[in-house]
């Protein structure tokens, strides 16, 4: 190493240990160094994503631009963790894959770019917004942007067994009612008739369908109407603890309680989405697995849900990121990481595709992306949905396990959320 | 320029002193206190960038938020527990592991292998063997003709507590075993023809020849157990509700899920600040309980 | 009798502690369709060896391996170079602010890691020492933990013996050299130990701190076997093990510095 360079790297040094604080020093550092080195282009992914049909994309991006990508997998909280400190440093990637509402997020902190400009000039030729189904465009943009582009789209419908549904003579349930009582019919010794997921996001369906609204900022009323709530809230709650027709879940980072539950024949159905198919089938070749459209109470609804692309505000090359962005979400790329995963797509051409149509499973998912929404969408926009998701945790978990009274636990829950929503 | 010789001999020990801790003094200020001095910035400031002035603000919402005071009597309870806990466990098993037993050294592999696996692993591993309906444990109850139990719901903190204490009893056991080795065995060998009989030698010798590595224990186990993180973070998610919502675990929230900096940074100082008085409590009772013969 | 009794009372505690980790030996044995199998199977129909192998062809496992050897080696040498020789100064010398610093130091292990983690980021950032094995390495070279380990042990080390290496004219390099750390072997035993576990396992740094995957170490390495909604049981498993091994082989390889000899225990 030469003199010269170890007294920048001291200056350097001394540089950034003078810079306090140093989270909102990169605003007055000079031009931050990309992530990459020249000539490489950085995609941070999620690492159940890495499908073959993405690989082939990434390949023809290579040749095409004469870069290599750099693809980094991680699991979704480690990906934020790694994100929020490129931010504080400027060193940011070309594209990020996120699991749904960074994008508007970003979007409100000045970290995403807005592609509105990509959106104007291209989207006609890719089908933007035009071929997409409108929750992913409304989730994706904000004051009237586009900043993320979803690259799947999924959502919670009914999953049974239809070996135990035939022999208890039960056609799959359509309503909360019929739920409930297919639920106690099924029930027996070592069977539970559902299983409920410990996550607090699988509450929204419920809400949805129970007609309500998270956070209205016309008026500030938030879970209204409120009866409606402690309804949708008191059914979980009940079906556990009172009419005994569902385990107790446990609190956990891991979603996966329901589908093992259901995988074993000790839950005749379950509420979730198409991530746990292939854990079902790899586990119970054998089970006769139904897929029943959403539940109904008021309405008929479910909760959108699924991934985008969004590209870094310091991203130095938006027109690579873009490019990438074209490719890897076009028709051709949905139908073959849907051939080889079943994952569900954007796209409302993809919904109409004959293989979706004739696929009994995918036919179902398909048809309820169509009356999917994003309900937390109303809180994201005030940029506090963190605080907002804490919150909702504890008092979901203080109704479905602890069995505290719903009523109670969402006045407790509105309290607070009116303290940081205003 | 030339460096003036100190007169005195004590003068002089002081200078050698300083020469020998300039590297970690130059070390520690670089990656410890210039980060914790931005630690202390970022405290008074907020928005998801952390960059509008905020003053003392921060820490007087978290002095006053509820969430934060439970976080912190969930953590102290635990902290209790665990330090408790993997002292009394930890001696007892280096006392026994320090006799000359056939076998012994297997037992101390077998007692440390937890330690030894990442907490992460260990964390996935116990949350897949304590889950009610499908895990390992319930299961060998079943067959033992017991009914299953829900640990982690009936008794979340205390179930977390244990799976600590099974991580990391090993550990204070070999800092024990080590502390033992720097007992002379003539001061047993006396105490034992004076008649001593071996509790007396346990109260009289052993515990306070001990008293610097038992201080070294308890100091750490109280900074680790104040800061406990992984369990919380893989087991539990915090949950029940926020029965296992530690301290260090809030804080993580605050700063990587909610993204709001300012508040998180404000809450580690004043973690910071309780756990430097914890620590200088007993510091000064180990220096009343240190010995030298 | 006493004896039948200590004996079976480690036998249990020994059974406990190993119990959940033959299980995870076990899960690293299964197919994936074993490890996803609702009634949790215990031992595997035929043990899948393949498993291990697979970790080598699905990443660039070997990578990992390296910088796992790599990063905690360096560290561990590290710490048994330079902290028992400060833990040497706060044991043995009076020197004014020695209390003072002291506390200073033992601070800097009451703020978890993640708090100070942005800053040092970017100070790496800066230096352009991401993804390189000194930015992985630098941040950890000394720490409170085993500074503070050193001085509790040193401090009982009579100081008749420093004043009389003094006398005897050693440099104070010496005196350190030749009479505190012979006499501290169990304690650089134990500091080796739980600074190479430690380090081993650590997960935080190593994921922010290196950008492609051939510089990850094992534990971050090991989230590729996670899928987004669940995990890859059998190959976590694997990966574990292997994990584990260096960290087994070490304790058999120093433990016994921190055990009495049979010969000096006073057994008659």
């Amino acid at each position: 190493m030469s003199p010269n360079l170890s007294r920048r790297d001291l200056i350097r040094l001394a540089g950034a240990a003078a810079a306090a604080p140093v989270l909102s020093a990169c605003a007055g550092a000079p031009p931050a160094p990309s992530a990459a080195a020249p000539g490489t282009f950085t995609v941070y992914w999620n690492a159940g994503h890495d499908y073959a049909a993405y690989r082939k994309v990434i390949a023809e991006f290579e040749q095409a631009n004469k870069v290599k990508v750099n693809l980094q997998k991680y699991q979704w909280p480690d990906l934020r963790t790694r994100l929020l400190a490129d931010f504080a440093s400027g060193t940011v990637p070309d594209l990020v894959e996120e699991p749904g509402g960074w994008v508007q997020e970003f979007a409100i902190s000045g970290n995403a770019r807005s592609l509105q400009d990509f959106v104007d000039r291209d989207g006609g030729a890719m089908g933007f917004p035009a071929d997409w189904q409108p929750v992913t465009v409304e989730r994706n943009s904000y004051q009237g942007k586009v900043y993320g582009v979803q690259l799947h789209l999924t959502c919670n419908t009914l999953l049974y067994n239809k070996a135990m549904l035939r022999e208890a003579g039960l056609e799959p349930p359509s309503t909360w009612e019929e739920f409930l009582a297919a639920a106690r019919k099924l029930t027996k010794d070592g069977v539970y008739g559902v299983a409920l997921n410990q996550d607090h996001t699988y509450v929204w369906p419920w809400l949805i369908q129970a007609g309500v609204t998270p956070y209205d900022p016309a008026t500030g009323e938030i879970m209204g109407p409120r009866e409606a709530a402690v309804e949708a809230l008191q059914f979980q709650a009940d079906l556990v603890h009172k009419h005994k027709v569902a385990p107790v879940p446990v609190s956990s980072t891991d979603y996966s309680g329901p589908q093992k539950l259901f995988s074993a024949g000790r839950a005749a159905m379950i509420l979730t989405g198409p991530w746990d198919l292939d854990p079902i089938r790899k586990t119970s070749p054998d089970l006769e697995l139904g897929v029943a459209p959403p539940l109904k109470h008021r309405t008929r609804a479910t909760q959108a849900a699924g991934v985008s692309l969004f590209v870094p505000a310091k991203a130095a090359r938006p027109e690579l990121s873009w490019d990438f962005v074209k490719r890897v979400t076009a028709a051709e790329v949905e139908r073959a990481a849907t051939a080889e995963t079943g994952m569900l797509m954007p796209r409302k051409s993809w919904a109409e595709l004959s293989e979706v149509r004739s696929d009994p499973v995918t036919k179902v998912f398909a048809d309820a992306l169509a009356i999917a929404q994003d309900p937390s969408q109303q809180v994201r926009l005030t940029g506090q949905l963190g605080k907002w998701d804490e919150q909702l945790k504890v008092m979901y978990q203080q109704v479905l396990i602890q069995n505290q009274p719903a009523a109670e636990a969402l006045a407790a829950f509105t309290r607070t959320a009116e303290g940081f929503l205003k | 320029m030339s460096v003036r010789t100190p007169r005195t001999l004590a003068g002089r020990y002081a200078r050698t002193a300083y020469l020998f801790l300039l590297p970690a003094i130059l070390f520690f200020a670089a990656f410890f206190y210039l980060p914790i001095g931005n630690v202390v910035a970022t405290s008074l400031r907020t928005g998801p960038q952390a960059d509008q002035w905020a003053g003392l603000g921060n820490y007087a919402d978290a002095l006053g938020d509820p969430a934060v005071r439970h976080s912190f009597l969930v953590t102290v309870a635990f902290a209790v527990m665990v330090v408790i806990g993997s002292i009394v466990l930890g001696l007892a098993l280096a006392l026994a592991l320090d006799q000359p037993l056939r076998g012994r050294v297997v037992f101390r592999v077998l007692l440390l292998v937890p330690y030894l696996t990442s907490v992460a692993i260990v964390g996935l591993l116990w949350r897949n063997i304590l889950d009610p309906e499908l895990g390992v444990l319930n299961r060998v109850l079943a067959g033992l003709g017991l009914p299953g139990q829900q640990w982690l719901n009936t008794a979340p903190l205390l179930t977390i507590a244990c799976v600590t204490l099974w991580q990391s009893v090993g550990y204070t056991m070999v800092l024990f075993l080590a502390g033992l080795q720097g007992i002379p065995e003539t001061y047993h060998e006396a105490a034992r023809i004076d008649g001593a009989d071996a509790w007396r030698r346990f109260w009289r010798i052993t515990l306070p020849l001990l008293a610097p590595t038992t201080l070294f224990v308890s100091v750490m186990a109280v900074i680790s157990g104040l800061q406990a993180f992984g369990q919380a973070y893989i087991i539990t998610n915090g949950g029940p509700g926020d029965a296992t919502d530690l301290s260090v675990f809030h804080i993580f929230n605050v700063a990587f899920r909610t993204r709001d900096f300012g508040y998180s940074s404000a809450q580690s100082v004043l973690l910071l600040v309780v756990i430097v008085a914890f620590t200088l409590v007993q510091l000064r009772a180990g220096r009343r309980g240190e010995v030298t013969y | 009798m006493r004896r039948t009794l200590l004996y079976a009372l480690l036998a249990l505690a020994g059974l406990v502690t190993v119990l959940p980790l033959l299980y995870m030996v076990s899960l690293s044995l299964q197919t994936e369709a074993e490890t996803l199998a609702a009634d949790a199977v215990l031992v595997p129909d035929s043990p899948q060896w393949g498993n291990y192998a697979e970790l080598f062809t699905r990443a660039p496992f070997g990578d990992f391996i390296v910088n796992s050897l790599v990063v905690a080696g360096a560290i561990t040498l590290a710490h048994l170079l330079f902290d028992p020789l400060v833990g040497y100064v706060f044991a043995k010398f009076r020197f004014p602010l020695r209390n003072t610093l002291f506390v200073a130091l033992l601070a800097t292990l009451m703020v978890p890691f993640f708090v100070r983690m942005i800053p040092l980021y970017v100070l790496m950032a800066n230096l352009g020492w991401l993804n390189t094995y000194q930015g992985l390495i630098t941040p950890f070279l000394m720490d409170a933990f085993g500074i503070f380990l050193m001085r509790q042990f040193i401090q009982p080390i009579p100081d008749d013996l420093i004043h009389a290496a003094r006398i005897d004219g050693a440099s104070e390099l010496r005196v350190y050299r030749s009479v505190i750390l012979p006499q501290t072997r169990p304690a650089l035993a134990v500091l080796g130990l739980f600074t190479f576990v430690f380090q081993w396992n650590e997960f935080l740094w190593p994921l922010v701190a290196t950008t492609t995957p051939e510089m990850r170490t094992i534990p971050v390495g090991l989230t590729l076997f996670n899928q987004e909604y669940f995990t890859l049981w059998h190959l976590t498993a694997a990966g574990s093990v292997i994990l584990f091994v260096p960290t087994a082989v070490l304790f058999v390889l120093t433990q016994r510095h921190f055990v009495r000899g049979i010969a000096l225990t006073g057994l008659k």
